[in-house]
C-alpha cells in the first residue's frame, strides 16, 4: 500500500535542547549546553546538553579539615611550650623535624588534591542520546556508566535537609528498564531543573 | 663490631625513607589517574593543570626522599 504521508525524521543530534547556553568554567557544577567539553566515546554529532557535578558546598568538610591540618603544626608549636613541654629541643626531634615537617605538608597537600579531584571528576553528563555517569573515588577507582535515554523509565529528584533546600541542591535518580543499573547524581545543584531537562528529553525520544 | 645499624635513630631513618618511598609511589598513582581521567573527560585547561600539579608533587616527593637520605 502506498504511504499517504511520511513524517520527516527529526535529526535529534543537530537539535540542541531548547534551553539557554551557559558559560562553563573549569569549576562549574551545573552547565547547560557547555562549550569545549568532550568525553571519551563521544559521537561526532553528539552534543552535550547538561553537565553536572556535586554542589560546591559538598566540599566544605574537607576544605575545613584541610585548613585545620595546615595550621595544626603551628598550633602545636604554640601550645606545647605553654604546657611546659620542651619537645622541640630534643636532639632526635631536632634531627628529624625538617624532613617530617615537609613530609607532613606534602601529605596535607595530597589530601586536599585527592578530595578536590574526587569532587572534580564525579561528573554526570546528559547528551541528546544518553546519560553518562563518571564516578571517581579513593584515587584508584574510577567507574564510567552510560545508558541510552530510551532505557530510562523514570527520572526524579530529592532534596532533604535544611542546607540542601537552602542552597538548592539534591540527588537526581534515573531509573532504567530491566536489570540495567540505575543512575544517581548526588548533591547536584538545581536538581529540579536537571530532572525537567532529562524528563523532556525522554519525552522527545 | 659496629652496631650502629641497631641504633633507634638509624631505624627511624630507614622507616622514614620507606614511608617516603611509598609516598613517591602514591604520587605516581595520582599522576596516572589524572592522565586516565583526562582521557575520559576533556574539560578545557583541566588536564594540563592537574598534570602539572601532580608532576610538581612527584618532584617534591623525590626531592624530599633525597633530602632525607642526605640530612638524616
Amino acid at each position: 500500500m502506498t504511504d499517504i504521508f511520511i513524517a520527516p525524521i527529526k535529526n535529534r543530534h543537530k537539535n540542541r535542547h531548547p534551553i539557554e547556553e551557559s558559560h562553563m568554567h573549569i569549576l562549574s557544577s551545573f552547565s547547560r549546553n557547555p562549550h569545549g567539553l568532550t568525553f571519551q566515546a563521544q559521537k561526532k554529532d553528539e552534543s552535550i546538553i547538561l553537565f553536572l557535578r556535586p554542589h560546591y558546598l559538598t566540599n566544605l568538610p574537607w576544605v575545613l579539615l584541610g585548613i585545620f591540618l595546615f595550621f595544626f603544626p603551628l598550633i602545636i608549636t604554640q601550645i606545647l611550650p605553654m604546657l611546659g613541654i620542651d619537645f622541640f629541643s630534643s636532639n632526635i626531634v631536632a634531627h628529624f623535624i625538617t624532613t617530617y615537617a615537609v613530609f607532613y605538608y606534602l601529605i596535607v597537600f595530597s589530601y586536599i588534591l585527592i578530595n578536590f579531584l574526587t569532587w572534580f571528576y564525579n561528573i554526570f553528563i546528559v547528551t541528546a542520546d544518553r546519560i553518562i555517569d563518571i564516578r571517581y573515588s579513593d584515587i584508584v577507582i574510577h567507574n564510567v556508566s552510560e545508558t541510552n535515554l530510551h532505557h530510562i523509565e523514570d527520572v526524579r529528584y530529592s532534596q532533604s535537609g535544611v542546607i540542601p533546600t537552602l542552597f538548592n541542591y539534591g540527588n537526581l535518580y534515573a531509573q532504567t528498564a530491566g536489570t540495567t543499573e540505575n543512575f544517581e547524581a548526588r548533591s547536584i545543584p538545581k536538581p529540579k531543573e536537571a530532572t525537567d531537562v532529562i524528563a523532556s528529553l525522554i519525552g522527545d525520544e | 663490631m659496629n652496631f650502629s645499624f641497631f641504633q633507634p635513630i638509624f631505624l627511624i631513618k630507614i622507616i622514614t625513607l620507606i614511608v617516603i618511598a611509598f609516598y613517591i609511589i602514591f604520587t605516581f598513582v595520582v599522576f596516572t589517574q589524572i592522565k586516565a581521567m583526562g582521557e575520559i573527560i576533556g574539560i578545557p585547561h583541566a588536564s594540563a593543570l592537574f598534570k602539572t600539579i601532580s608532576v610538581i608533587n612527584i618532584v617534591l616527593a623525590i626531592s624530599l626522599f633525597l633530602f632525607a637520605i642526605v640530612i638524616l
